[in-house]
């Protein structure tokens, strides 16, 4: 059944875990929760949060005369804003997510990362939104704090299936422009795309002052292109093939490699974007909490 | 330059080259075909480093397989000749075989120097181009021609030293037999490098393949470059003349011992020559006489000398010197008379003065035998008289002969002896037809002929022999009529007599061992004016001495053949024979009813003179061939058509020897350079094929 195939998401020894984790935005946002995240703009409210004394040059219109009427006091009513932390997961699930060695593949390990992450901000009673997209948006779920949201998502996780190329630039710009409040934004992808796409996408987000964490999941073996014999690659997502010798190649081929993750790393860093390089071959869990912590004792 | 290769058929293996292609078709189709996810880096390496892999992959392919052709090119052992290479440092080993001429011809003086001695300079030259391992057959070009060092050598200062051990003789050129000799032993030889070098005058009278035909070169072998030839020929005068013949014959009546001798000179020149020829007897000249000669033609001197007919006497006929020497003096020897043994056979019922009278008288007229023994038998005791002792046998009218003469007859022709018969009134004729002497005398008769009025008996070649100094002008001395006679027909006989519009009147005809003689007309006054005829008894004379085998005593031999010699009068002993030179030698004596001294193959012309028992037995005369006297060289057309079937080159004078060979010298063999093109290449696979990652 589709509840039950879901539920494999939620490891309970991994939520037990994130449990005792929290993931704080770490960027002033517009609004806040009632959990970790408050909005600093208290004034007009949709929400009545508290009364407080009266104290010369609050806006009469505050006062609740309801109050008064009881007490004969004056006091004034502080609301708080409905938005709480707006957290949207991106998944990417282009057909080069498939790929995976002798274990799990990128877009599986991606969705299990995607539901730990859905899992910790609703915990925290934040929003938590959800977004696939190959070329461009698959899928888009805005986000929502309730309690049903996470069977919604985690749902939404469960269909997802690799399919086409990638357009993350594409995906990412349009995404920006949709939202309308801050958030965090979170990219969970293989990044196989050009980063001349990839990076403006990232910082578009920045410019509109949303936190951006990236996590850069690669298979092991695209990382170390490790090969006895010539072989004839397939692209996954455009079906074209090369046949080369990879133990000839693979210096330049780990050279590349290097030097496109540092150039994201680098340039992500200079937005004040997180990066997290992750394998695959590391469990998702282990990969999470390590990052959450360091994200914590970082301040 | 060009490219060869000596084990050609190992050139199929450089189809092994192709190996490493089809490995590789065959590696490219089991390449794994991975699932990637992006070729997106892959793409970027296309441009800079897949490039350089692929093209390393293909360089790899073309090293692979150039080094199986390499190997299998070294195999097949190619060489390369001529060119900077093949003058560069060394060839191929080489053998060559050097003809060089020593006949008489290269005797001769040239402008600078002899002939013989350039030639032996043009030897050494080629001595001096061969390296290590390179052999060398040394041929004279002399008849007859063979290996100097049966062998060959390898050895350079050997052949130098065989070389001055060699000079000009007075036997005649063959080339042809020459090459001969050289292609057997270069057939043999293993070098690579076969060359047949034909140092001489090349003397036209030299090439004459005769027998041989054109030359033939040695047998090919697989994968080896043809033998070469190359005639260097040495160049000097051909004017030349020189003594072609000598004749020696007794004169009949006059002085006693009086002998004719007639020299025949040859001018060879181009020059109308007038020329003293001077006669020589026993070491003392006894006459001279100038004879004039016109250009490539002959003439005769002529001589008249008396000797003690009971000894041996020798002599020459000399020229003055020219430019060459060897014929310009040309030896004779005068054998003594020695009394010849006839056996007369008369008929059973001989009259008185029968055919075998007037027979017995010519003979021996004073009935002293001193010229002739004659020995007188009726026929009927033919067959008891002692077989070997009689050098001829005259049957004087003996008509039919029993089966028992017949086979005394036969035997004694087989052992040399010879016959003379005289036919007459008891002639059958179908009996002779028949008989054995028809066929041995090639007389078969026909009938017998009677003329009244007579006819005169004729000569039928003046000059003959038999008829010197017995004739004038086309008629005999004296007028013999003759009235009765047989006519026949005659098959391959000398007529020397004819009865004109009748027929032959004396034939001799020549068998295998001896001779046989017919006189058709009878010795009878009633048949002709012969019995009372002064010409009777010396044309009798002759004939019989001719039977006798007389002038074969008197040995003249040409160099380079061999010098046989009657010894019949020897003693039982040793024979020995003293050289031109003064050196002894033993001949080989073969017995039989003339013995015989033999020395095979004579070589120096002069004297030979035998004596058994301190006595002397006989003089034998060696002359050099005629031939060798006509210096004109053989056209390079005539040597080019009988060295059609060889690779030949003629290098003259002016050509610089030592390039002209070594540029058409088959080269080096490069195996070991393949070999190490492929060691390199080796070592650029090794590099090329390096793990490019650890």
């Amino acid at each position: 059944m589709a509840e039950e195939s879901y539920r494999r998401f939620l490891d309970p020894a991994v939520v037990s875990k994130l449990a005792t984790m929290e993931l704080r935005a770490r960027l002033v946002v517009e609004g806040f929760v009632t959990g970790l995240h408050r909005s600093p703009y208290k004034g007009f409210s949709v929400e009545f949060a508290e009364h407080r004394q009266y104290m010369p040059g609050d806006p009469l219109k505050h006062i609740d005369w309801k109050v008064f009427g009881k007490t004969d006091r004056f006091y004034v009513k502080e609301y708080e804003e409905e938005t709480n932390l707006r957290g949207y997961v991106l998944l990417d699930a282009s057909a080069s997510m498939a790929f995976g060695g002798d274990g799990i593949s990128k877009l599986e390990y991606g969705r299990y990362l995607s539901a730990a992450l859905i899992y910790l901000m609703l915990k925290q009673q934040d929003s938590v939104g959800l977004l696939v997209f190959d070329q461009a948006v698959r899928e888009f779920i805005p986000p929502r704090s309730s309690p049903r949201q996470l069977h919604i998502l985690l749902s939404e996780l469960d269909r997802t299936e690799p399919a086409s190329e990638t357009e993350i630039g594409l995906v990412l710009h349009e995404l920006a422009r949709r939202m309308r409040r801050r958030g965090l934004v979170i990219l969970i992808s293989d990044l196989l795309d050009d980063p001349e796409d990839v990076l403006p996408g990232l910082k578009h987000f920045r410019h509109l002052k949303h936190e951006v964490i990236v996590f850069h999941v690669l298979d092991p073996r695209e990382a170390e292109f490790r090969f006895e014999r010539d072989a004839t690659f397939r692209d996954m997502e455009t079906g074209e093939l090369m046949t080369t010798e990879p133990f000839a190649i693979r210096r330049d081929y780990l050279e590349a490699v290097d030097d496109w993750i540092g150039r994201l790393r680098r340039e992500c860093a200079e937005s004040r974007i997180d990066y997290v390089p992750i394998r695959t071959s590391t469990p998702y869990d282990r990969a999470l909490f390590s990052y959450l912590e360091k994200r914590k004792r970082l301040g | 330059m060009g490219l060869t290769f000596l084990n050609a058929g190992f050139l199929f293996a450089a189809l092994a080259a192709l190996i490493p292609l089809v490995i590789h078709l065959i590696s490219r189709r089991r390449v794994e075909t991975v699932d990637w996810s992006s070729l997106r880096f892959l793409k970027e390496l296309e441009r800079k480093r897949i490039r350089r892999v692929r093209l390393r992959q293909i360089l790899l392919l073309i090293v692979r397989s150039l080094i199986i052709l390499a190997v299998a090119l070294a195999v097949a052992r190619p060489t390369l000749s001529g060119g900077l290479l093949g003058r560069g440092s060394g060839h191929a080993k080489t053998s060559v075989a050097i003809v060089l001429d020593d006949s008489g011809s290269m005797g001769r003086r040239g402008d600078g120097g002899d002939l013989f001695d350039a030639a032996v300079g043009v030897a050494r030259e080629i001595v001096d181009l061969l390296e290590e391992g390179d052999q060398a057959f040394l041929v004279r070009a002399s008849d007859p021609p063979e290996e100097v060092r049966p062998g060959g050598t390898f050895s350079r200062d050997a052949l130098v030293e065989e070389l001055r051990g060699m000079a000009p003789g007075a036997a005649a050129t063959d080339y042809a037999g020459a090459i001969a000799v050289a292609s057997d032993l270069l057939a043999g030889a293993r070098n690579l490098n076969r060359e047949l070098y034909i140092i001489g005058d090349v003397q036209r009278t030299g090439w004459s393949g005769g027998p041989r035909g054109p030359a033939e070169r040695p047998a090919g072998r697989e994968g080896a470059p043809p033998a070469r030839a190359y005639v260097l020929p040495i160049d000097g005068p051909e004017g030349n003349l020189g003594v072609s013949a000598v004749s020696v014959s007794r004169k009949y009546g006059g002085t006693p011992g009086l002998h004719a001798i007639v020299a025949e000179v040859v001018n060879h020149g181009r020059r109308r020559a007038d020329v003293p020829v001077r006669l020589f007897v026993d070491g003392v000249q006894v006459g001279q006489a100038g004879v004039e000669a016109e250009a490539g033609g002959s003439a005769m001197a002529r001589f008249a000398t008396s000797v003690d007919e009971s000894e041996w006497h020798d002599g020459w006929v000399e020229l003055p010197e020219d430019v060459l020497d060897v014929d310009n003096r040309r030896y004779f020897v005068v054998a003594p008379l020695e009394r010849v043994e006839v056996l007369l056979v008369r008929a059973e019922a001989a009259g008185e003065r029968d055919e075998a009278y007037y027979v017995h008288r010519a003979l021996d007229p004073t009935l002293t035998a001193d010229r002739f023994r004659v020995a007188e038998v009726a026929l009927s005791s033919l067959e008891s008289q002692e077989q070997g002792r009689f050098p001829v046998v005259i049957l004087a009218d003996v008509g039919r002969l029993d089966a028992g003469a017949e086979r005394w007859l036969a035997r004694h022709s087989s052992e040399g002896g010879g016959l003379l018969v005289v036919l007459g009134s008891r002639t059958d004729i179908r009996y002779w037809n028949r008989g054995p002497l028809a066929a041995a005398a090639g007389v078969v008769l026909r009938e017998p002929v009677v003329r009244e009025r007579g006819v005169r008996l004729a000569p039928v070649a003046p000059g003959h022999p038999l008829l010197e100094g017995l004739t004038v002008g086309d008629r005999l001395i004296d007028d013999v009529s003759v009235r009765r006679a047989f006519t026949a027909l005659i098959e391959e006989s000398e007529v020397v007599l004819e009865l004109p519009g009748i027929g032959p009147a004396l034939a001799v005809a020549r068998t295998p061992s001896s001779e046989i003689g017919v006189l058709l007309t009878g010795l009878d006054p009633a048949w002709n004016g012969l019995p009372r005829s002064g010409f009777l008894v010396p044309l009798l004379h002759r004939v019989v001495e001719r039977l006798a085998g007389g002038a074969e005593r008197a040995a003249s031999v040409d160099v380079g053949e061999d010098l046989v010699v009657p010894i019949a009068s020897a003693r039982p002993g040793r024979v020995e024979v003293t050289l031109p030179d003064g050196s002894g030698l033993a001949p080989t004596l073969r017995a039989g009813r003339r013995p015989t001294a033999v020395i095979e193959r004579v070589r120096a012309p002069g004297i030979y003179r035998f004596e058994a028992s301190g006595r002397r037995v006989a003089l034998g005369a060696v002359n050099p061939t005629p031939a060798e006297s006509d210096l004109a060289q053989a056209s390079r057309e005539a040597i080019g058509e009988h060295l059609a079937a060889w690779e030949h080159r003629f290098i003259g004078p002016t050509d610089t020897l030592a390039s002209e060979i070594l540029e058409s010298r088959r080269g080096r063999e490069l195996w070991r350079v393949f070999v190490y093109v492929a060691l390199g290449l080796i070592a650029i696979e090794m590099f090329l094929a390096r793990p490019r990652f650890a």
